[in-house]
């Protein structure tokens, strides 16, 4: 790629960036033209994807070489365009069939094997070996049991939750939340490092290789809120008074 | 008078915490602090353990399937990756089932080929894009030549040094997942437990708490979680990279919102008790 093209395509990620992040601010028509242009560029990406790597590949050069069986299923797949003509829409009952059919057969018996059975056995396995696991590792299985089954019965629900039975719930309800918070506080770790990626990424094109694109771009959205500031300032004056 | 001081902190412009919290992220890019990474997961080591323990020459399959919204995270972990295969000589295989991770992967080899001097075709060999993940790897069970007949340039793999003896999973000593979706439940699920493949994983740090019961079962042989993962790989390679700048910014940001945390907790109960 020449470096004319690596600088305009540092003013147009950093041009984005801070277009789209301007909205923290507050709405405004920078934010409206990256928010269309990355659902534009979006599908435009999209539509180029399935055809050079799916309909050319898959569809295209098959049958030019006189693979005539692929029609089938692609056959098959055009059925599902039905549902946007209310007439014929049953031909796309076909697809979502062999779609359905597939799709269980594939995934019910590794789901239940790799989700199911190997968990069970995963949560029972180490009370087989006891007597050669340390005192940690000991408790560590006991909570990981103890914890599954608890959670297990807040979600089983044929039988009154009152008593004794409402403390096995309540522990449940304990690990769940512990879940939760760990699984909040990754969140936001990772939401800060998408932070820090796109900030990364601004500081790299505030180099003078890139003209100065961040600083540039930043200046040229602080005078647009300025002015739009001074502008609209006295217009809402005379719509409050006009109201009043 | 103090009770209604304090209770303006409640309501202050959340803008104003926006712009803090850029500050805070900001100042390390600017001038790195230097922060230590002192703790590395049991789960990251085993990664680098598994990798680390196969003999030279071995192939690695690497599924890297992240696209730019994810690459802060994913990014470093996957560079991190590619240069410990390098370095203890393993034979590299890419493949990916996210169209927009094509750029990316072509990035990192372009970097990391050129460190460690290895040529396309003879140590690595990067795959293109290919749609429908479950039929793909259901098909590389029994012939990867099947549905992969040329790399992304449109070479015929057939003959390439790099895949000399590799014909389907038998002969691949470990698959290594990197990625933001649910594509590693699949390389677990369909590969690694029904054909008894090694499969580990690097993952986003919203996904990484999710993976606990793989990992506890060993269904995962290990896994890299976030930007923290990234940084604790290119610490056991030590070879600092973005994940080793970019904690310094994740500590103090997350300084920040414990600092946000307890003054707001500690308010409250100012107004609340006295």
């Amino acid at each position: 790629m020449s470096e004319t093209w690596m600088i305009a395509g540092g003013w147009i990620a950093a041009g984005l960036t801070i277009f789209l992040f301007s909205f923290l601010y507050k709405d405004n028509p920078f934010f409206k033209i990256a928010e269309h242009l990355y659902l534009g560029a979006g599908m435009g990406w999209l539509f180029q994807v399935s055809v050079t790597n799916v309909w050319i590949p898959k569809i295209w050069e098959p049958v030019s070489n006189g693979e005539w069986l692929v029609i089938i299923p692609s056959i098959m797949g055009l059925s599902l365009l039905t549902q946007f003509i209310p007439k014929i829409s049953w031909i796309s009952r076909y697809g979502f069939t062999f779609m359905m059919g597939y799709g269980s057969g594939l995934y019910i018996p590794a789901g239940i094997s790799t989700d199911f059975m190997s968990q069970i056995e995963g949560t029972i396995k180490p009370f087989t070996l006891l007597a050669s696991m340390s005192p940690m590792a000991i408790f560590n299985s006991l909570l990981v049991a103890g914890g599954a089954i608890c959670v297990l019965f807040y979600f089983f629900f044929s039988v009154e939750h009152k008593g004794h039975l409402k403390k096995v719930s309540n522990v449940g309800i304990y690990f769940l939340m512990i879940y939760f918070g760990a699984a909040f506080g990754n969140t936001v770790m990772a939401r800060f490092s998408l932070l820090y990626g796109r900030f990364d990424d601004l500081y790299t094109f505030s180099g003078s290789n890139y003209f100065y694109a961040t600083q540039a771009i930043l200046a040229a959205m602080v005078v647009y809120f300025i002015f739009h500031w001074l502008f609209t300032k006295g217009k809402k004056d005379d719509s409050a008074e006009e109201a009043a | 008078m103090l009770k209604e001081t304090l209770q303006k902190f409640f309501k202050i412009d959340r803008r104003w915490i926006f712009l803090l919290l850029a500050v805070t992220l900001f100042i390390p890019i600017v001038k790195p602090i230097g922060l230590p990474n002192k703790s590395i997961s049991q789960a990251t080591t085993r990664v680098y353990d598994n990798i680390e323990k196969l003999p030279a020459g071995s192939f690695v399959l690497l599924s890297l399937d992240y696209d730019p919204s994810t690459r802060p995270e994913l990014h470093p972990m996957a560079m991190a990756l590619v240069r410990h295969a390098f370095s203890r000589n393993l034979r590299v295989g890419v493949v990916t089932y996210i169209a927009g991770s094509t750029g990316l992967i072509e990035e990192l080899f372009a970097k990391v080929s050129k460190e460690y001097k290895k040529t396309d075709g003879k140590d690595y060999v990067i795959l293109p894009y290919q749609p429908n993940i479950l039929a793909v790897m259901t098909q590389m069970s029994s012939d990867l030549y099947g549905i992969y007949t040329k790399d992304r340039n449109g070479t015929v793999i057939g003959g390439m040094p790099v895949l000399q003896g590799v014909k389907n999973y038998k002969d691949m000593s470990l698959i290594v997942c990197v990625t933001g979706t649910a594509i590693l439940d699949y390389w677990v699920a369909y590969v690694g437990d029904k054909y008894s493949v090694p499969v580990a994983g690097g993952v986003t740090a919203i996904s990484q708490p999710g993976y606990g019961p793989y990992l506890q079962t060993n269904q995962l042989k290990g896994l890299i979680g976030g930007m923290k993962g990234a940084a604790e790989y290119e610490s056991l390679i030590k070879q600092p990279g973005k994940g080793t700048s970019g904690i310094d910014a994740l500590n103090l940001a997350h300084l920040l919102v414990l600092a946000l945390i307890l003054t707001s907790n500690i308010i409250l109960l100012f107004v609340k008790y006295f």
